[in-house]
């Protein structure tokens, strides 16, 4: 049975934000009389994650979701609460914890700028003070896994935002961490590159049992990775569930894509509750709300107009579901 | 206990060799910006040139003009290749990397000083190997006796560390204010007038000399210049006394405000 990585409770973050109204007169009082005005970046929550478990821990910019990692990983002090990461306090137990945790921030590197990621992963090595077999074996399968052989004596800065981020996060696993932190670990790159960092996320939680925190705006690594999702907005956390609970949850609308075996007329459907998104000569892109009209009911329809050679039924992308969420 | 003392030796020596390495990777770029030491000890050198021939004299207090030249390179590798990691640091809360450098299992500021040797080696190196042909061309060669420089190496030791403690205490400012700048400025100004980076403190009035001499700016600069150039056991003593006395008044001061400090941090980006 698997133990708890992370047990936060009550946990609160604020920060004193400077505030300076618009324009010279506004920045002559700003000097005198400077206003500050209390933000609230984590607002009181709690949760729990087991060993082993994927969470993605997601919300809209400012939402409180690298705050929150900040303060798991010992970084932040909070203001309030408490957690528990791996059974030890993180700002308190901060260097300790360091053996047993890796982050990988997606938009800030930790690769030495003028020098080979090898150069890097061997200081990682002395930091992590790992046995040096032990972390040339790990480095080679890591090297391996990422495919980024070829690219370990070229300099950080020659090298391509996505060849960038598979050296960052082989730098983050070099010690073999037992949780890792990876907040928007896929942003900017292409779709190999999001396939091949997902790959080596899923073969680490699988194989090795890597507890894996994850945050993203990308609906794909949240959809192929995690089972389950925690949603934060302002601070709050406003959904704790599984990944599919949530897409039933919210997803009660449905697309239909449709091919015809027959050239259509152009007034074949029309049906209460249901829009049509795209008429094409053969085809047709529907959608429409399952409590308001039944999927079979939709499809018995689509099925009288003319004979089908093709039928889709399929979710709206998660974001779109988050969008929605956001903004009830 | 001593595996873990090799092992702890063998973590912070790895972290100066990288930013050594580092250093090298733009060795031609840091070696540009080092290359003003040779315009200033060439102004130093007429500068001074001229005030001992207007004094017509060929010692002041105690300073042969050949002293005093090669009292200016030493300071001004003392200042020039000092290590920034105040910048460093507030950089660091800038762009949100701290979330990466202070997470690692390492003291925070340890890792700055074993970053900064790697720095100042290469820094301090480039200065003085740049400003030697000028001195050597106008001061000739330095009398300083070999077996005075295990003891200006010491001193020189101290006085890297005095500096490490106060730009640490400015470079933590950054987890509450973010920019250092001014704070930094203010030190460097004092350091130029009272450490005797601008003109040697056996030139000042007796009555700043002296107050010079007490304060902490003087530890870091003029210290191991003047040891440098007319080496004495007892100002040695007292130099190094003086040193170790700073070091823990600001190493104490270091102390409680990096406890402050990370408990205040606010870093960009959440």
């Amino acid at each position: 049975m698997n133990g708890l990585a992370v047990d936060v409770s009550g946990l609160v973050k604020t920060f004193q934000v400077k505030q300076k109204a618009p324009g010279l007169r506004g920045s002559w009082r700003a000097v005198w009389q400077p206003a500050v005005k209390e933000v609230t970046a984590v607002a009181d929550i709690s949760f729990t994650l087991e060993e082993g478990e994927i969470l993605a821990f997601i919300g809209p910019n400012g939402a409180g979701k690298s705050t929150t990692i900040k303060m798991l990983t010992g970084i932040l002090y909070p203001s309030g609460g408490q957690a528990s990461v791996l059974g030890y306090t993180p700002w308190q137990d901060r260097r300790t914890l360091g053996f047993h945790i890796g982050s990988v921030f997606g938009q800030k590197p930790q690769l030495w700028y003028h020098l080979p990621a090898e150069d890097t992963f061997r200081l990682f090595a002395r930091i992590y003070e790992l046995d040096m077999a032990a972390f040339r074996q790990r480095r080679d399968f890591l090297v391996e896994a990422f495919d980024i052989g070829h690219l370990l004596q070229i300099p950080v800065r020659k090298l391509s935002l996505g060849q960038r981020m598979k050296c960052e996060i082989t730098a983050s696993l070099l010690h073999r961490p037992r949780i890792i932190f990876l907040d928007e670990p896929t942003i900017g790159l292409d779709v190999v590159a999001k396939q091949q960092i997902r790959d080596a996320i899923t073969y680490l939680n699988e194989e090795e049992n890597t507890t894996i925190f994850l945050t993203s705006h990308d609906a794909g690594d949240i959809e192929k990775l995690s089972r389950r999702v925690i949603i934060i907005n302002h601070g709050r956390l406003i959904y704790d569930g599984r990944t599919s609970a949530l897409k039933r949850q919210y997803l009660t609308r449905k697309r239909i894509d449709v091919r015809f075996a027959e050239r259509l007329n152009g007034d074949e459907l029309i049906l209460p509750g249901v829009t049509i998104l795209k008429r094409g000569t053969y085809g047709l892109k529907l959608e429409f709300d399952s409590r308001a009209v039944p999927v079979e009911q939709v499809v018995q329809q689509i099925m009288a107009v003319k004979p089908t050679q093709d039928i889709n039924i399929a979710d709206p992308p998660l974001e779109e579901i988050i969008r929605d969420i956001y903004q009830a | 206990m001593l595996n873990q003392l090799r092992i702890t030796i063998i973590k912070y020596g790895a972290i100066s060799l990288t930013n050594l390495q580092n250093q090298l990777a733009y060795v031609w770029d840091v070696a540009g910006r080092s290359a003003m030491i040779i315009f200033f000890m060439f102004i130093f050198t007429q500068l001074w040139t001229a005030v001992y021939e207007s004094q017509e004299t060929a010692v002041i207090a105690g300073l042969t003009l050949s002293n005093t030249i090669w009292y200016f390179i030493i300071a001004e590798v003392m200042e020039l290749g000092k290590p920034r990691h105040d910048i460093r640091i507030s950089e660091e809360v800038k762009d949100g990397s701290i979330a990466y450098t202070m997470g690692r299992p390492y003291n925070y500021l340890v890792y700055h000083l074993a970053n900064g040797v790697g720095e100042a080696a290469v820094r301090m190196g480039l200065v003085f190997l740049l400003g030697l042909p000028v001195v050597i061309y106008y001061a000739g060669l330095p009398t300083v006796a070999a077996r005075h420089l295990p003891a200006v190496f010491l001193v020189v030791v101290l006085a890297m560390l005095l500096d490490f403690f106060v730009f640490s205490i400015i470079g933590l400012l950054a987890f509450v204010t973010e920019d250092i700048f001014s704070f930094r400025l203010i030190y460097q100004k004092l350091v130029f007038i009272l450490g005797g980076l601008m003109i040697p403190l056996d030139f000042l009035p007796d009555w700043l000399h002296r107050i010079a001499r007490i304060l902490p700016f003087s530890l870091t600069t003029y210290a191991p210049a003047k040891l440098f150039v007319a080496f004495d056991a007892a100002q040695f003593r007292q130099i190094v006394s003086s040193q170790v006395v700073w070091l823990l008044i600001i190493g104490a001061i270091l102390y409680r405000q990096y406890r402050w400090a990370v408990r205040r941090l606010t870093v960009n980006g959440g």
